[in-house]
């Protein structure tokens, strides 16, 4: 027993200094051929996330999802024949205490990876701190380009993320509407005060072209305005087969009831800021028929066999912050086998270049030049009879 | 295309109108811009949204009630905010910081009140547009830009027709002659508050059923402000020319250079005005307003 005890404790030791000392992802085999064998350790993850004030409902359901994974993996025995454990911190939602936290994991429960967040000013915040402390971060639904890529040609080298980037939907929608939807014309309508509207433009711009289709109308508004018939009355001018809108949910409705009292009847095509019951309230009859793209769906049937864990387990409907927590953490194992050790370094080298991860939200191809998934798949949610319906899950050609 | 262009600019112009001649009664009686009218504005459209959904007040009655409703609020916020001040002979600039103060106040006792989320009134009138010829009037439109239209008409009957009216425009005049020819101002100072509370309900209900009522709506009123700015602060008619002035630019703007450039226009439409026309379009030098 004590011979055991002594030999874990020495493995350990070993590990840490390899893991503290090593400066490049040194190979290792003969710890990493011994670890698994004798290392029963639980393999020490953070994760952090919104648990109090304006965004605990997704914080909430990102830390279920991610906690119910944990049972999930350590039901079917652990990674590399080690169980996880899993320390969790609030953030609160504001930066300062997501960079508190964050330090907290990497240098005092020195975690070999974290989980977290889902908001990309707060990850942003944060990848400088991973950087120094030198632990991987998987970020759940942080979606600003900038979270991984602050500046073109420089890479946050130990942040990732699991969702896709906004402009990413622009080029996704581009696919689907004129290859589900049949477009040859489009008209956009995008919020020139908002980085994320307008990024997805741009890209659906450049896709839909570069499928042949046209852009005959292309029109800005200002988050906080009200009234956009004199540009909805230039894209009836324009006569296009689908108006996309990358447009946050109050805008989405407004504009959706002024096109209809314009006599426009076109489809509206949106993306992840329509999702919200207000949007129905508000113009339930004038978005009818519509689609928009979104991350993930609870009601996508691959997801049916997660929502009816969570929601026995958790007695709660699922939100779909909770799915991207799971999918964050398979992430996180897949590139903990593939490295063959828990070590944040030789995790960070794994993540980086890791390909074919199947999650619930698609597939994970790491680009290695940005940190963000490549080609992954979209669903796409129709409005219909008043509700928000999943249509289908979209997987771009290459 | 440019006949539903003048038909939006028409009836984006009306919506201005009926909260342009709010800050301008004010103004003119007092001197000041009360940065508190959108949040009235607001109370009055929350005040219709809870009558016509909650309660299920008829249509006309709601419209009524939240008129009378916003105007009382205006009339008390005058009575226990400006009152005080005035009585003290307080400089203008207090006037405008207490106003911005009630306007910040009232916004986020809404917000903690009413939560923050966006309510919609009922569909009273169907999305189907009447259609003529090649343009589309929306029926909510329609009625908006009759209603406003009618209440403008009765306001100004009201100021130059009526013996109050002369009492509030012979105060806008000159507010110490006035008092000492038997006139209290006072009482003239609440019918103007009345007054303008009055057309930020009813402008207030109207913008809500078109476009949601939500707490941090008021803060939209300033394109109406800036209207009353064109036109002429304190002139009726100048409040109402310049919104019809202000929905055609924006719309045009938006239409044929770009609708990303529409704020551009207005502001800097308020910018030449200020710099070639100091007291606006219809604005009178010195005292003679209202």
């Amino acid at each position: 027993m004590k011979k055991i005890t002594m030999l874990v404790i020495a493995a350990i030791i070993i590990l840490s200094a390899i893991g503290c000392a090593a400066p490049a992802p040194a190979p290792a085999p003969t710890t990493a051929a011994e670890a698994p064998a004798a290392d029963k350790t639980p393999i020490k993850l953070g994760w952090l996330g919104a648990l109090s004030g304006d965004g605990a409902t997704w914080g909430t359901a990102d830390k279920n999802g991610t906690a119910l994974t944990v049972k999930q993996i350590n039901a079917a025995g652990g990674i590399l024949g080690r169980p996880v454990e899993i320390i969790y911190y609030d953030g609160k939602g504001d930066q300062l205490e997501y960079i508190n936290v964050l330090k907290r994991l990497i240098y005092e429960d020195k975690v070999v990876g974290v989980i977290g967040q889902n908001t990309s000013g707060n990850q942003i915040a944060m990848a400088p701190i991973a950087e120094a402390g030198k632990v991987p971060i998987i970020s759940t639904f942080a979606t600003n380009p900038k979270v991984t890529v602050p500046e073109p040609g420089k890479l946050m080298r130990y942040t990732f993320r699991v969702c896709f980037i906004d402009p990413y939907s622009g080029d996704v929608t581009a696919k689907f509407v004129s290859q589900d939807l049949g477009a040859k014309t489009a008209a956009v309508l995008f919020d020139i005060s908002s980085d994320y509207s307008t990024g997805v433009k741009d890209y659906f711009v450049k896709s839909f072209e570069a499928l042949g289709g046209k852009i005959v109308a292309m029109e800005a508004l200002k988050a906080g305005d009200v009234d956009f018939r004199p540009q909805l009355t230039k894209i009836k001018e324009a006569n296009p087969d689908v108006i996309v809108m990358p447009l946050m949910f109050k805008e989405v409705a407004l504009s959706a009831n002024q096109a209809r009292e314009l006599g426009i009847k076109t489809t509206l095509v949106g993306g992840d800021g329509w999702p919200s019951l207000q949007l129905l309230e508000i113009a339930g009859p004038a978005v009818e028929g519509s689609y928009y793209l979104d991350h993930a769906d609870v009601n996508d049937p691959d997801l049916a066999e997660f929502r009816t864990a969570y929601e026995k387990e958790y007695n709660r409907n699922i939100e779909i912050t909770a799915v991207m927590g799971h999918d964050a953490l398979l992430l996180m194992k897949a590139a903990i086998e593939k490295a063959g050790k828990a070590e944040p370094e030789a995790i960070r080298d794994a993540l980086e270049n890791i390909k074919d991860v199947k999650v619930l939200s698609g597939t994970i191809n790491m680009d290695p030049a940005t940190h963000n998934p490549m080609n992954k798949a979209a669903v796409i949610i129709k409005i219909e009879n008043g509700k928000f319906v999943f249509f289908k899950k979209f997987q771009p050609a290459q | 295309m440019i006949f539903q262009q003048i038909v939006n600019g028409l009836s984006i112009g009306s919506v201005y109108a009926m909260i342009a001649v709010g800050y301008s009664l004010v103004y003119s009686v007092l001197n000041f811009s009360n940065f508190a009218h959108g949040e009235i504005l607001m109370i009055g459209s929350f005040m219709g949204f809870f009558l016509l959904s909650v309660l299920k007040v008829p249509f006309p009655i709601t419209l009524a009630l939240s008129m009378v409703g916003a105007g009382v609020v205006a009339m008390a916020i005058e009575r226990f905010g400006y009152r005080p001040l005035r009585l003290r002979k307080a400089p203008t600039l207090y006037f405008m910081i207490a106003a911005m103060g009630f306007s910040v106040f009232l916004q986020n006792l809404a917000i903690i009140v009413f939560t923050p989320n966006f309510r919609t009134y009922p569909q009273l009138f169907p999305l189907e547009p009447i259609i003529l010829g090649q343009v589309a009037i929306g029926r909510l439109d329609l009625l908006i830009f009759i209603i406003s239209l009618v209440s403008l008409s009765l306001l100004s009957l009201f100021i130059y027709k009526t013996k109050v009216g002369t009492a509030i425009r012979a105060t806008a005049y000159n507010y110490r002659v006035a008092s000492l020819m038997g006139i209290n101002p006072d009482i003239v100072i609440g019918i103007v508050f009345f007054l303008a509370g009055g057309t930020a309900g009813l402008g207030g209900m109207l913008f809500g059923m078109k476009y949601t009522t939500y707490p941090w709506m008021g803060a939209l009123t300033i394109k109406a402000f800036i209207a009353a700015v064109v036109g002429g602060l304190g002139s009726l008619p100048g409040a109402v020319l310049g919104s019809f002035i202000l929905g055609m630019v924006e719309t045009f703007a938006s239409g044929y250079v770009s609708s990303s450039f529409r704020d551009l226009f207005s502001y800097a439409i308020m910018i030449i005005i200020i710099i070639f026309l100091p007291s606006g379009l219809l604005g009178k030098n010195t005292s003679e307003k209202a």
